[in-house]
């Protein structure tokens, strides 16, 4: 296709406006950070300069005991999900599958959901004891219910025809719920999932900045009674970095199925 | 009574009765010896603690700090989180740069910096209200920007056709049209802000409810505790209720 | 296969034995507003390779028909059999395609087409090359591993024909299956379910509104009454087959039309009638 008369080539993605922009609010962050530092405005410490976070970072990622812990809370939170994320399918599903249920009993998981579930860490350590199995509770109690919820919406948004076909080819109770109600609730299960998972990843930290002595908040909370602040700065970009990475894992899932839709 | 009266009644009464039936089945295994009674308190011991950590404990005043909290946090909330909505809506460049940032920020742990937060602030009040802002903050201001976007442009060309400036086209036309939207965020900022108020108040064992929980399980005052904790559920449940309900009867088409 | 010719009013069939046989089926809804009979004492049969439409106007209980013999409906008075056999739930001599796109959205064609398979037990290669010669008998080769969503709506509902026919159904029951689909989609689909159907001799009971799709698939077209749903009239189609859309523009054709509107069009602004009545009961 010969373009004759143009005076510029149309702008590469790399220097679109939108990108330069973006890179100049980060330049100026960072810049004001920096300034902010080495002014001593704030108490030092507070504000480390960025070679300080820089070289805590690196240190951070370098040392074998950081993805120790690492390892500890991940299983936490896996484990949690596991637990949480089935327990809030097979409730969701009854739910939303049976009417006088569902009038019954979603209303106190409509309620309930929007509780700070930390509150509830002292009895869950009376349970579970200090150790792990605490930590995993909470993630589980955080993250059932946004699962349950999604499910049970999920079913009732199934379209009805799709049920009678599979009513229609006689198929059993267990090949309706794997063949038609969990491909039909993908989407709606997905954005439950994703959400307790976001929730699963606070409520289980935060118990381990409450008490433990291992895991990423151990390590969070730990920085903060040794005043170490660079090490708590790079243990908080981590732990962003980390969390924003795999809430838009999830959301990727999602977003392969649009073509099914 | 009724046919409509009476199929709402069976569902209520299966939920609640099953409600009753649990604490009850509680109440008879801990007093059997079934469940450790120091670790599960009996249903009755809580119900008799309700009074105690309400006179004792100053629920009262408690609850006026959390609630003193969570206000100066939706202050801030509707000042900030609307007006960063506002700017980003109408610099275009700004919202298409910034809006998947805010985005990610609203799915990660912000919570989590309460140890910056007590580093910065000291154990104190600014930090748990700041830390209900930041919780909120995201909440707010997307839905600021969706509303403001959705604006029917029909009620735009209206304007137009009466001639209003830029200025007045926003704030006469735009803005109460985003206003049912704004709600709702302001909402979401608030639950999520209330959320983690009661949350740091716990964790760092300073403010109004949620320092009292941690108090009495530091005492080892279990069924306080239990009963500590049932009242905050019942304050955040009739909370969130009653934000639903305004939200629903400013949004009855929603 | 040529039908003995028959007398317009006879619900009967040929002498070979009925594959379907409804016996003195009524069915009532309790309604807010009463007791509403949906379908009052109807008996009829399909023989063997017959394709019987059955039509009537909006709200006779055409689709309650279809459900009660499809087996998802009971409560009803009198009793369905096919192949001798009484339906006490879905059958498997019995398969339906409903009015509603039913195509699974997140499966691809052939996949479709699998799940009755799938829900029997075949093995996977077995039930993939199953599949694809139904998806192949609708006329939809090339886009087997399409999802609904990038297919177009009448194509869609070839689907969920082919995912039927799949499971080899003696009888196979349409439920208004081309209600959405434009008329010139509507008659080249005729044309392939008419294709298919002499292929197969497949046994079909259609359930419609449109007599123009009547006439053109049907051996016999059962007029139903408006509420409550009975036989009015059982017509022969002599129509010669194998048929094709151009029969649309016979003489023939246009009397079989007229005769069933004029039937039809009595019960239709009964329907009508009661609607507006209803409406303006409710201001």
């Amino acid at each position: 296709m010969a373009e004759t008369g143009r005076l510029t080539a149309p702008a590469a993605p790399l220097f679109a406006p939108v990108t330069l922009l973006r890179a100049a609010i980060i330049a100026a962050v960072l810049v004001i950070w920096e300034l902010v530092a080495a002014s001593g405005l704030l108490f030092r410490d507070v504000v480390p300069s960025l070679s300080v976070i820089g070289r805590a970072l690196a240190e951070l990622l370098m040392d074998k005991t950081y993805y120790w812990h690492l390892g500890v809370t991940a299983g936490e939170i896996g484990i949690a999900m596991l637990i949480g994320g089935l327990a809030g399918l097979v409730v969701g599903i009854l739910l939303g599958s049976n009417k006088l249920l569902s009038r019954a009993y979603e209303a106190y998981l409509y309620y309930l959901g929007p509780t700070p579930k930390i509150i509830f860490f002292p009895v869950m350590i009376m349970w579970f004891g200090v150790g792990p199995g605490s930590k995993v509770a909470m993630g589980t109690i955080s993250c059932f219910f946004p699962v349950a919820l999604s499910a049970a919406a999920g079913m009732r948004q199934i379209n009805p025809v799709l049920i009678r076909v599979g009513k229609s080819f006689r198929a059993s109770t267990w090949q309706m719920v794997t063949k038609i109600y969990l491909p039909a609730m993908r989407l709606p299960i997905l954005n439950g999932v994703r959400l307790g998972l976001g929730v699963a990843i606070i409520g289980t930290l935060l118990a381990e900045t409450k008490l433990s002595n291992r895991g990423i908040g151990f390590l969070i909370i730990n920085a903060y009674s040794t005043f170490n602040m660079p090490r708590m700065y790079a243990l908080l970009i981590v732990l962003f970095m980390l969390s924003i990475g795999v809430n838009a894992l999830v959301g990727r899932l999602g977003g392969v199925d649009a073509v099914k839709k | 009574m009724t046919a409509r009266a009476q199929n709402n009644l069976v569902p209520f009464a299966l939920g609640l009765g099953t409600l009753i039936c649990a604490v009850l089945l509680a109440e008879i295994l801990i007093r059997a010896g079934l469940v450790n009674r120091f670790i599960v308190p009996m249903p009755s011991q809580i119900a008799g603690a309700f009074h105690r950590v309400i006179t004792e404990e100053d629920i009262p005043h408690r609850f006026l700090v959390t609630a003193r909290e969570a206000l100066w946090a939706t202050l801030l909330l509707a000042l900030v989180g609307i007006g960063i909505g506002v700017l980003l809506y109408r610099v275009k460049l700004l919202r298409d740069a910034t809006e998947t940032w805010v985005a990610a920020f609203a799915s990660a742990p912000t919570v989590l910096m309460y140890p910056l937060f007590l580093v910065i602030f000291g154990r104190s009040e600014k930090t748990i209200i700041m830390m209900g802002f930041v919780a909120g903050l995201p909440a707010v201001i997307l839905k600021t920007i969706e509303g403001l976007a959705g604006t029917r442009k029909v009620l735009v060309n209206v304007g137009r056709s009466f001639k209003l400036t830029e200025v007045q086209l926003f704030w006469k036309i735009y803005f109460p049209a985003a206003m049912p939207t704004i709600f709702v965020g302001m909402r979401l900022g608030m639950i999520f802000a209330l959320i983690n108020i009661v949350g740091v108040e716990f964790l760092i064992n300073f403010g109004g409810l949620g320092q009292l929980i941690n108090d009495l399980a530091e005492r080892y005052d279990l069924p306080g505790t239990y009963a500590a904790i049932c009242f905050v559920i019942l304050v955040s449940v009739i909370f969130f209720f009653l934000t639903d309900r305004l939200e629903k009867w400013l949004r009855p088409a929603a | 296969m040529a039908l003995a010719p028959q007398r317009s009013d006879a619900p009967r069939a040929a002498a070979v034995a009925p594959l379907l046989v409804v016996n003195d089926v009524s069915k009532k809804f309790e309604t807010p507003d009463g007791v509403v009979t949906a379908v009052d004492h109807m008996s009829f049969d399909v023989a063997p390779g017959e394709f019987l439409a059955v039509i009537g106007p909006s709200g006779c209980g055409k689709s309650t028909l279809f459900n009660i013999i499809g087996g998802l409906l009971d409560g009803y008075d009198g009793h369905v059999t096919v192949a001798g056999e009484t339906v006490k739930g879905p059958h498997p001599s019995i398969g339906m395609v409903f009015q509603e796109e039913s195509a699974f959205p997140w499966r691809t064609v052939t996949e479709n087409v699998a799940f009755p398979l799938e829900i029997a037990g075949q093995p996977k290669a077995q039930r993939i090359e199953r599949a694809r010669h139904f998806v192949d008998l609708v006329g939809l080769r090339g886009f087997e591993n399409r999802y609904p969503a990038e297919l177009s709506g009448g194509m869609r509902q070839r689907v969920a024909i082919a995912r039927t026919l799949a499971s080899e159904p003696k009888i196979l029951l349409m439920d208004e299956p081309f209600g959405a689909l434009d008329e010139q989609t509507r008659l080249l689909l005729g044309d392939k379910v008419l294709q298919i159907q002499d292929q197969l001799k497949q046994t079909c009971l259609l359930i419609t509104h449109n007599i123009t799709e009547a006439v053109q698939l049907a051996d016999r077209v059962l007029v139903m009454t408006y509420r409550p749903g009975k036989l009015k009239r059982m017509v022969a189609i002599e129509l010669p087959r194998p048929r094709s859309s151009e029969i649309v523009s016979s003489d023939a054709f246009g009397r079989y039309v007229a005769q069933i509107w004029g039937d039809l069009r009595e019960e239709a602004s009964r329907g009508m009638h009661d609607d507006e009545t209803l409406r303006a009961a409710q201001k």
